[in-house]
């Protein structure tokens, strides 16, 4: 008995974290006049969040790869910034916590303090400096403008930092005694034992780097390269319907990579079946 | 002696790459905005932005209302996701569907999500038509002070899933045995949780910890896209304090709130670092 309530309060939680999905998909495939009357604020009716399309339309999904083919352009240049940064960031960043997890040398605390610091800082305050940097670097108007600062981002180092802390002292020193270099146990021995956590970061990074608003507004002069999380913001209230579509296809990738290493990022349950 | 120093310069080959990207995008730029503050045109004025600035209303308000946003939904996001953490690690197993639908409110952008909150908290949106039923009055989400409320649940949501993974993770690494022995000397499971689980996962509260901080920076982006520019006074922010400033270029202005905020968060951390230092188990 006890079991069941307990397995009732988990799919209600569940629920909740899902309701959006769910909600997003089902208008998707919505006609675009259900979706108005669902969404008109004016008439002064309460609101009926319809999950269940009244008749199932394509229409949509229709309007953006075929009649907007702007979108699909959008959704490249998403792809362009998103993937060198989050391998970038993978690299740099794995290199980095291993050092600031297993490695001693003067400063080190210190050091990782100021690289939290500077994780947290809020990106309003690091936006314009930036700019000057990049301008003087002539990378404006150019893609690496927002790949390079997200590669280095010290978001990673943090997260991995605390994946390699986690494993004993005894195996890196056991290696060392065996003659390996550093090099060889970072390969060897700590990028296989963190693999969920090089999991973790590749899905957190991507979700960042897929939502990017700021930095292209103000680095990109020419609107065709906006990435299409600017775009979504942009089509505004008119056009719900291609927010739904173009909503649910932005969502793909990250779903993808996602359900891709998923298994990774869970076995933390089945660790502690042990 | 030497084997040490060479061991130093590994170390210091493994961070480099790391260093120089960060010294060009981050610290310089920061120094950049540091030198800003202190100047108003070409003339170097000290601390005279400073002082402005805590004679200014808006900001005011703004660092009246991130105090308030912080100290309610930073607590309240940490207790909720733990005790769910602790809810699901009580489960023998668990299919992996449940714990993968956690991720998904970080996974959702939030430019689809804006129409669906709209239609939950609007006037005539779901909780009200569910309030009204139950002959509650209806609360202006969008225009009265339960915006902040809004808001909170929304951080809440977006990020609960993912304290609660964080969580999770870190509970799989207490091994058992320390449980069993506990219980052995007869520690009911509430002194289970207190004195065996928290010093246990200590370095994972201080992760959770540093992730909300930095989510709660990122809000910013729902309030931008629920309000716009100028939100209503509930829900002024510091970054909408900056940003608009950002918007008319005030440098000065711009970059001392900016060197407040980073002081604030610096303050905060340096406690939570120390106190990790002295509590974390795994050192």
């Amino acid at each position: 008995m006890k079991k069941i309530i307990k397995y009732i309060f988990l799919l209600l939680i569940t629920a909740i974290f899902l309701f959006p999905v769910v909600f997003m998909i089902a208008c998707s495939f919505m006609s675009s006049s259900q979706i108005s009357e669902m969404l008109d604020f004016a008439n002064g009716e309460y609101k009926n969040l319809n999950m269940i399309p009244e008749m199932f339309s394509l229409e949509q999904f229709y309007q953006v790869f075929f009649r907007r083919p702007e979108y699909l352009l959008k959704f490249w240049n998403s792809v362009i910034v998103t993937f060198p940064t989050v391998i970038g960031q993978v690299v740099v960043s794995s290199l980095a916590a291993f050092a600031f997890a297993k490695l001693k040398f003067p400063f080190r605390d210190k050091l990782f303090f100021a690289y939290i610091v500077l994780l947290i800082l809020p990106l309003q305050v690091t936006l314009v400096p930036n700019y000057i940097i990049l301008d003087n670097m002539d990378l404006l108007n150019n893609f690496l403008a927002i790949i390079l600062p997200g590669t280095f981002s010290a978001f990673g180092i943090c997260l991995l930092r605390q994946s390699i802390k986690y494993i004993p002292d005894s195996s890196i020193e056991a290696a060392r005694i065996d003659g390996a270099s550093y090099f060889k146990i970072f390969t060897r021995i700590i990028l296989p034992q963190i693999k969920s956590g090089l999991v973790t970061l590749t899905l957190l990074c991507f979700i960042d780097n897929w939502n990017v608003v700021e930095q292209p507004l103000i680095y990109f002069d020419n609107s065709t390269m906006y990435p299409l999380s600017i775009m979504m913001s942009e089509i505004g209230n008119s056009d719900y319907g291609i927010i739904f579509a173009c909503g649910v296809m932005f969502m793909i990738p990250a779903l993808i990579i996602y359900f891709y290493g998923h298994r990774d990022i869970d076995l933390s349950f089945s660790d502690s079946e042990k | 002696m030497t084997r040490k120093r060479k061991d130093y310069f590994t170390a210091f080959l493994f961070i480099l790459p790391s260093l120089i990207g960060i010294a060009i995008f981050y610290i310089v730029p920061y120094i950049i905005c540091f030198i800003k503050s202190l100047y108003i045109g070409q003339n170097f004025v000290g601390l005279t932005n400073y002082i402005q600035l805590f004679s200014n209303n808006t900001f005011l308000l703004a660092l009246k209302n991130t105090a308030v946003f912080t100290v309610i939904a930073i607590p309240l996001l940490m207790v909720i996701s733990f005790l769910l953490a602790l809810f699901l690690n009580s489960f023998e197993k668990i299919s992996s569907f449940f714990s993968s639908s956690f991720l998904i409110p970080v996974v959702v952008p939030i430019a689809s999500l804006i129409c669906v909150w709209q239609v939950v908290f609007d006037d005539y949106g779901a909780v009200n038509g569910l309030l009204n039923t139950l002959e509650f009055y209806t609360v202006e989400f969008f225009s009265s002070e339960f915006s902040m409320v809004m808001i909170i649940f929304i951080y809440v949501w977006k990020y609960c899933g993912f304290c609660v993974i964080l969580f999770t993770a870190g509970l799989a690494n207490v091994p058992k045995s320390l449980y069993e022995s506990a219980r052995l000397d007869g520690a009911n499971s509430f002194q289970l949780v207190t004195k065996v689980t928290i010093p246990m996962i200590t370095p994972t509260v201080f992760f959770v910890f540093l992730m909300e901080i930095i989510y709660s920076f990122k809000i910013f982006r729902e309030v931008f896209a629920l309000f716009g520019d100028y939100p209503n006074e509930n829900v002024y922010f510091l970054q909408n304090f900056i940003n608009n400033n950002y918007y008319n270029l005030n440098y000065p202005r711009l970059s001392s709130a900016s060197i407040i905020l980073s002081l604030f968060i610096i303050i905060v951390l340096l406690v939570f670092f120390i106190f990790e230092r002295k509590h974390s188990v795994s050192e």
